[in-house]
């Protein structure tokens, strides 16, 4: 069995956006589908709680977990290419969501399709309707997505690497565009992403992922400015940034294979810092005071560099 | 200035070191229809050979009629397990010398077919213009015709005009002129897939030249979803051939399972053994042949599995 | 619209070399030999000089070669399909012979697609359970098998042995009839080879649909549907089945192809006085205008099927009509 995310823990509070950040293959996807139990099979919960409002997610029955999609959490992946069906229209995808929301006769659904369409600020609503995927561009595909994730008008909106196969500046749109909806609907987002540079720009609160654990949590300003894990030190190294004059360092090694994960702190083997007890034993998620956490036998003893931001 | 914040200290993967065979090996392992039908296929390879250089009794003996053992049922008589045919050859040993013939037809039939197909699809994936679309088109052309008309139509006139003596290999060669479109639209889909990928471009760019490109690269890579295809394709191709014997169009004097068939619905009548155990010779072969394909396809291709 | 019209012109357009290249194979193989009467006289006994003149009559055999195939194609495509050497007119035959086998493959096509789509729903749905590894080893063992062998043990079985249904041909030419009239006794006769033929194409389509199934399902799509909120069933039998059969609607154009050549064997099994039985008919006794005319009737049935199959799969498929 593989274990692709093991022993996640971390709150989301309301109206705070979230940025989940980790290479690809850390487990940041499975996580956010656990939350709307969507994962696609053979993956399988083996334990653990989804709280959401109270109330714990996995232990919902099927049919009152379509209350939560789409409802309460909206869910927007990763590749516009992918995220609509290619053999319907947009109209008819975005208005059998609707419906499957709400009672509403045909006419008043399309009203609504209509609605959503200019509210992720589609132009010539009326004509892209009628348009079937292939026939609209990355950007405004992944506009579509967003709105069918809005049709239900969620509490929370959970954009799984939405601008990661946008050009950059269409990248910007669609940020800007969540960031607007966020204010305009009271929202809450978890932004899943893999750049430092977005993290930054998007959300308040941080969550690092390594390998399917949870590295380290905190405020986004402190993350950057000072990082307690070696993993969130070297993701920031690894962001381009035209304000300074700083080689870029990759990370060294590649993220390990799940099947076989390392032993003790999975982080160990690409690890600078690495001591006996990380290859022995597996460090906790320690609180270390005004709400951050930090996984790592080492972070007192260590000074990491950050950037401000 | 540039600081060193990490260093690798081990390979995080361990993989490294086995080669892509070795690693589509331990995956075909574990997988257990895939080595049944490696078992299936090598089975009829042994009695395929075991027929072919030790096999006391010849071919199509009809000894049995002199012996007063013609029309034997299957388990009556232990030096013919599997029953006789009113004229007296023995069915285990048909299907004994049957799958030389089948393997041969099979195997050699997919070859050229590999080999006319890698051809044609690596000139119409690298040839644009005129050349690559007319080569193009005679693939589709190929892969829409209803070829096993046209093969049985050859195999009856080939085999009539054609010296006798040329057997089964007037059949294999007209299986392979009709059967290689598949493999020279995966060559060419090949082609222009990997054709785009980073590496290529990046040794491209670095100056390598076409045929190191297409030997280094595009090649080996390829290879995969040709060893799967041409599987499946001897699986085909044995059909086809069973069909082309059961009516009487390849050449008579040649031991093929389809041979026996023909004889088995002329005697349906009185022995049903003659039909039913060549019948599960030919399931059992191709059928090895089918799961060796889908087995090497999970392990060649592992992303198609999850 | 306009792209849906211009899509089908041009699978219009690329059946006239499909039907060219046809013409000229199957010219070539009847003439292989360089004079085809000599090939014909092979199969004939009594040759009198009336039938050498009558055949090199009707093989054009004072032209040249190139000549005689714009004589033959200009004859065919004027509806003259040729003498047979044995029965009169080809032409008159033709058509009875095309009813015979579509009465036999269009039932055994929409069967085993009416069947074959819900079962590899139903197997992809369950992937790896029990009745899923059923479905898929019965399935894998219906393609490796040859398919006029399961009907010769059809025939042992049900009717040598049983009794149930008869064994070969379409009908009784003489009472007494099966089941008591001529229309039953006429299903009588269909049952076997349907149930066979419908059985292996069955195979074909279950292993489709059971592939690009689980393919469609895991599509971001799919993912996505599900995520904002669609029913389970929705988002399988709309938006994944139609994914699904999409791709399968031109194999079924293929398969159409593959399903008429092997019409040969399973007419034969059975006597099935079709296009195919008449096919080895003729090319054993050497019957070569009959041969010719098959060969050509069968392949302009499968370009057809697949134009047809094509426009469908281009209504179905909105990506298609640009490309």
């Amino acid at each position: 069995m593989v274990r692709a995310v093991d022993g996640v823990n971390f709150t989301v509070e309301k109206g705070v956006p979230l940025g989940l950040v980790g290479e690809s293959g850390s487990g940041k996807t499975v996580t956010a589908l656990s939350a709307l139990r969507v994962v696609p099979r053979p993956g399988k919960f083996a334990g653990g709680k989804i709280i959401f409002d109270g109330e714990d997610l996995l232990t919902k029955k099927e049919s009152e977990m379509r209350k939560y999609r789409g409802r309460r959490i909206g869910y927007v992946s990763q590749d516009p290419n992918s995220s609509l069906d290619p053999l319907f229209t947009v109209g008819t995808q975005l208005s059998e969501v609707v419906q499957a929301h709400e009672k509403v006769p045909k006419e008043r659904a399309s009203e609504r399709v209509l609605e959503l369409l200019q509210r992720v600020r589609i132009s010539e609503p009326e004509a892209r309707m009628r348009a079937y995927p292939h026939e609209l561009s990355g950007g405004m595909r992944q506009r579509i997505a967003i709105a069918r994730a809005l049709a239900g008008e969620p509490d929370l909106l959970i954009a799984d690497e939405p601008t990661t196969n946008l050009d950059v500046t269409i990248q910007a749109q669609v940020l800007d565009l969540l960031k607007d909806l966020q204010r305009e609907l009271g929202m809450t987002l978890i932004l899943i992403t893999h750049d430092m540079g977005i993290v930054a720009e998007m959300t308040q609160k941080v969550v690092v992922l390594y390998a399917g654990r949870v590295a380290e949590v905190a405020s986004t300003r402190e993350t950057f400015a000072t990082p307690k894990h070696p993993y969130t030190s070297a993701l920031l190294k690894a962001v381009p940034r035209v304000d300074r004059k700083k080689e870029l360092v990759p990370i060294g090694g590649n993220i390990p294979n799940l099947i076989t994960p390392p032993s003790g702190c999975r982080f160990h083997p690409r690890c600078r810092f690495m001591q006996e007890i990380c290859v022995a034993k597996e460090p906790a998620l320690d609180a270390i005071g005004g709400g951050r956490q930090v996984s790592c036998h080492r972070w007192k003893e260590i000074t990491l560099e950050g950037t401000s931001s | 200035m540039q600081e060193e914040v990490l260093l690798p200290k081990h390979e995080a993967g361990s993989q490294r070191g086995a080669g892509q065979w070795a690693v589509a090996w331990r995956r075909f392992k574990r997988n257990r229809s895939g080595l049944a039908g490696l078992a299936m296929v090598g089975f009829f390879a042994v009695l395929a050979i075991y027929g072919l250089f030790l096999d006391p009794v010849p071919a199509r003996s009809f000894a049995c009629l002199y012996q007063g053992c013609s029309n034997l049922p299957p388990f009556t008589n232990w030096a013919h397990p599997l029953g006789t045919e009113t004229s007296g050859i023995d069915v285990w040993q048909e299907i004994i010398h049957g799958s030389a013939g089948d393997l041969y037809v099979g195997i050699g039939a997919t070859a050229i077919a590999i080999a006319l197909g890698v051809l044609v699809g690596a000139v119409a994936g690298y040839r644009g213009g005129v050349a690559g679309a007319l080569l193009l088109g005679v693939t589709q052309i190929f892969f829409t015709l209803p070829v096993l008309i046209f093969i049985l139509l050859f195999a009856r006139i080939g085999t009539l005009l054609v010296a006798q003596g040329l057997g089964l290999t007037l059949i294999v060669a007209i299986l392979g002129l009709f059967g290689w479109s598949g493999i020279a639209f995966i060559v060419r889909g090949e082609i222009f897939r990997i054709r785009e990928l980073e590496y290529v471009q990046a040794s491209k760019s670095l100056g390598a030249s076409q045929s190191r490109i297409l030997f280094r690269h595009i090649v080996p890579n390829a290879l995969s979803p040709i060893i799967v295809v041409s599987s499946l394709l001897v699986a085909g191709n044995i059909l086809t051939e069973v069909v082309i014997s059961f009516l009487g169009f390849s050449d008579p004097s040649a031991s093929t399972w389809g041979l026996i068939l023909e004889e088995g619905l002329q005697y349906v009548r009185t022995s049903w053994w003659v039909s039913f155990f060549p019948g599960l010779a030919i399931i059992f072969c191709v059928l090895g042949f089918n799961l060796l394909g889908d087995g090497l396809s999970d392990a060649l291709n592992p992303r198609l599995r999850e | 619209m306009a792209g849906l019209l211009s899509y089908l012109l041009r699978r219009i357009l690329f059946a006239i070399p499909v039907f060219i290249t046809v013409s000229i194979i199957t010219f070539l193989a009847t003439n292989a030999s360089g004079n085809p009467v000599e090939l014909v006289l092979l199969g004939i006994h009594n040759r009198t000089p009336e039938t050498l003149a009558a055949l090199n009559a009707e093989f054009h055999m004072g032209e040249p070669i190139y000549t005689r195939y714009f004589l033959w194609l200009s004859d065919f495509m004027h509806g003259n399909l040729g003498q047979s050497l044995y029965s009169g007119t080809v032409a008159s035959k033709i058509l009875p012979w095309t009813a015979t086998t579509l009465e036999l493959q269009i039932p055994a096509l929409l069967l085993s697609f009416g069947i074959g789509v819900p079962l590899g729903v139903f197997s992809a749905k369950r992937q790896y359970s029990k009745s899923d590894v059923a479905v898929t080893t019965t399935a894998i063992f219906g393609i490796s098998m040859p398919t006029f062998w399961l009907g010769i043990m059809a025939i042992i079985i049900f009717s040598l042995n049983l009794h149930w249904l008869p064994s070969f041909g379409a009908i009784s030419a003489f009472p007494p009839y099966w089941w008591g009239s001529i229309p039953s006794d006429a299903l009588a006769h269909l049952i076997l080879p349907l149930s066979v033929l419908t059985l292996v194409s069955l195979a074909t389509y279950v292993r489709l649909i059971r592939a690009n199934m689980l393919d469609a399902l895991r599509q971001d799509y799919v993912l996505g549907a599900r995520a904002s909120g669609l029913s389970d069933f929705n988002v399988t039998y709309k938006h994944a089945l139609k994914n699904a059969i999409t791709p399968v609607v031109t194999i079924v154009g293929l398969s159409f192809g593959s399903l008429l050549a092997g019409a040969p064997a399973l007419e034969t099994t059975f006597s099935w006085p079709g296009l195919g039985y008449e096919f080895v008919v003729a090319a054993t006794s050497l019957d070569l205008p009959v041969v010719q005319a098959i060969t050509m009737i069968i392949t302009i049935m499968v370009l057809v099927a697949n134009i047809g199959l094509d426009l469908v799969y281009a209504l179905l498929d909105p990506r298609v009509r640009i490309s």
